[in-house]
């Protein structure tokens, strides 16, 4: 256990100071490790939006059925319960005559002329409704066919789908290309990320074949050799990932407040605030990760003496 | 101890740096190397280290054929051995210190008796007063003496020298002799390659001359060098 103990002290103390002692080459490596960084946390923050946008679009859709005058709420009720029975059903929302009624008088309340033509009106010209909110967008056509064959359909005046159904088509359009894209460009800019890293980290230690070389002609095994540079190339990543962290938040914060215009609703800073701790642990485990792979696979070839 | 047995090393499928060779070097003896450039005398030392394997025969040291070694058993090998380089092959970003204990270090030595081993070593090789000063801060003859530093440090069976007086003025070239044969007198067996006719003579041991990968005279002793 001592000698484990020693074993790590001089491995990161040589590591260390390897990093120290190459302060110029460290810097430049750190520093475009940090943009590297930078990058996954900008990533995160446009996935993070186009998935808000996805969600308040789909959010928008729904389907109203509206009954016919003479339906008795004891109808729709059941139509309700039966709606509520699906599994793809989110929630249902029954508004009655009385309700529709009511919602449009304050919703016109400025209007003096449409106030009173209703006071004119001796009945209630309104439907009542029922608003279905599906659990996903893809479902709607199917709710709308479980309506028709639903024995109430004498019931029903008309269902809202069919107008809106090019809407729901576009927005589920809409959103699964945000998704897919997102994805793709995530994977391609990550991708990217990673050989740029590799590189760095290659000619930092292509930098240092010698030493490597000579450190395996005085009888350095090939563990004893690599291993500070491992820790060296994690130390490359800690450092950028408290950089990026540190540019990271200041540029979210100011940016936050300008897309709040834009993206009202959605609050970039507030999300990534609350949840600091995860964003800090992921791009300090992708550096150390990036830094430690990178230099394994650097060194491997001058190892071969 | 050290045999090469019919030993061929083809480099790049056309030089024979080496042709049919066969050597024995007994435990304890100082044997200098001699021969024009491209006599295969590095060769023959990187033989030893296992940084090149024959392309025909055997290279053994204690019975142990070098070509069967794995890549993992290579580091054990060289810690029975200390190497001096002509260009030292120090490491640059390591100090004097760090230097020597780095072939402690891989050893497996605990770092109580590597602090207490690597000053007396830098002190035996006239550096105590150099020992946090990295190479590009010493003169060649420093640097070489730190190189024997290192290479002394385990206690080594074997040292191979390819020619560490190749960069020194004569002064230090014969510090670094006498140290040689001082490390010679407590048992350790010495292989010197060299140019250096002065210093072979002021030796006065057994002398092999190489030309064109062949030994062409083993003088046993008060060798010469002859070309």
């Amino acid at each position: 256990m001592d000698s484990f103990k020693e074993t790590f002290k001089r491995i990161f103390h040589a590591g260390w100071t390897n990093f120290r002692r190459n302060s110029y080459i460290s810097f430049g490596t750190t520093g475009v490790m940090a943009l590297v960084l930078l990058l996954f946390g900008g990533l995160m923050v446009v996935n993070f939006v186009s998935d808000q946008i996805v969600t308040s679009l789909q959010d928008k859709v729904d389907v109203t059925v509206y009954f016919k005058q003479n339906a008795s709420e004891d109808d729709i009720l059941v139509v309700r319960k039966d709606l509520e029975n699906e599994v793809m059903v989110e929630r249902v929302g029954y508004v009655s005559k009385a309700q529709a009624l009511e919602d449009f008088k304050t919703r016109h309340a400025g209007d003096a002329l449409i106030q009173q033509s209703l006071a004119e009106l001796s009945d209630n010209p309104l439907q009542a409704s029922l608003n279905i909110k599906a659990k996903s967008s893809d479902d709607y056509a199917s709710i709308v066919s479980f309506l028709e064959g639903n024995k109430f359909r004498a019931v029903v005046d008309k269902i809202n789908f069919y107008e809106n159904e090019a809407v729901i088509e576009r927005v589920q359009g809409i959103s699964s290309g945000l998704r897919n894209w997102g994805l793709l460009v995530t994977l391609v800019l990550a991708g990217v990320a990673i050989l740029v890293t590799f590189n760095t980290i290659r000619l930092t230690i292509y930098n240092q074949k010698q030493e490597i070389e000579i450190m395996r002609l005085v009888g350095g095994s090939n563990w004893h050799v690599k291993a500070p540079y491992l820790i060296e190339g994690a130390l490359y990543g800690v450092f950028a990932a408290i950089i990026a962290t540190a540019v990271f938040y200041p540029t979210l914060w100011i940016l936050s407040s300008k897309a709040g215009m834009l993206l009202p609703g959605i609050s970039m800073i507030g999300y990534f605030l609350s949840n600091i701790w995860q964003f800090v642990a992921i791009i300090l485990f992708a550096g150390i990760l990036l830094g430690v792979v990178s230099s394994q696979i650097a060194i491997r070839r001058f190892l071969k003496v | 101890m050290i045999k090469f047995r019919n030993v061929s090393t083809i480099y790049d499928d056309e030089f024979e740096a080496i042709a049919g060779l066969d050597l024995e070097v007994k435990d304890g003896e100082f044997v200098s190397l001699v021969g024009p450039s491209g006599a295969g005398k590095s060769t023959l030392l990187r033989l030893m280290t296992r940084e090149i394997k024959p392309s025909i025969g055997q290279v053994l040291i204690d019975g142990m054929d070098l070509s069967d070694l794995s890549q993992s058993e290579i580091p054990l090998l060289r810690r029975k051995i200390g190497t001096i380089f002509q260009d030292f092959k120090l490491l640059s970003k390591k100090n004097a210190f760090e230097n020597v204990a780095f072939a402690l270090e891989v050893c497996g030595a605990h770092p109580d008796e590597i602090a207490e081993d690597v000053p007396k070593a830098l002190n035996i090789v006239g550096l105590a007063d150099k020992i946090k000063n990295f190479p590009h801060q010493m003169s060649g003859g420093e640097r070489q003496r730190l190189a024997i530093a290192r290479a002394l440090i385990h206690r080594p069976r074997i040292l191979l020298a390819d020619e560490p007086t190749g960069n020194l003025d004569l002064v230090n070239s014969y510090d670094v002799v006498k140290l040689l044969m001082k490390i010679n007198e407590f048992g350790t067996t010495v292989v010197l390659a060299t140019h250096n006719r002065e210093i072979v003579n002021a030796i006065g041991r057994r002398v092999i001359t190489m030309e064109n990968g062949r030994i062409v005279r083993d003088q046993v002793e008060q060798g010469k060098y002859i070309i």
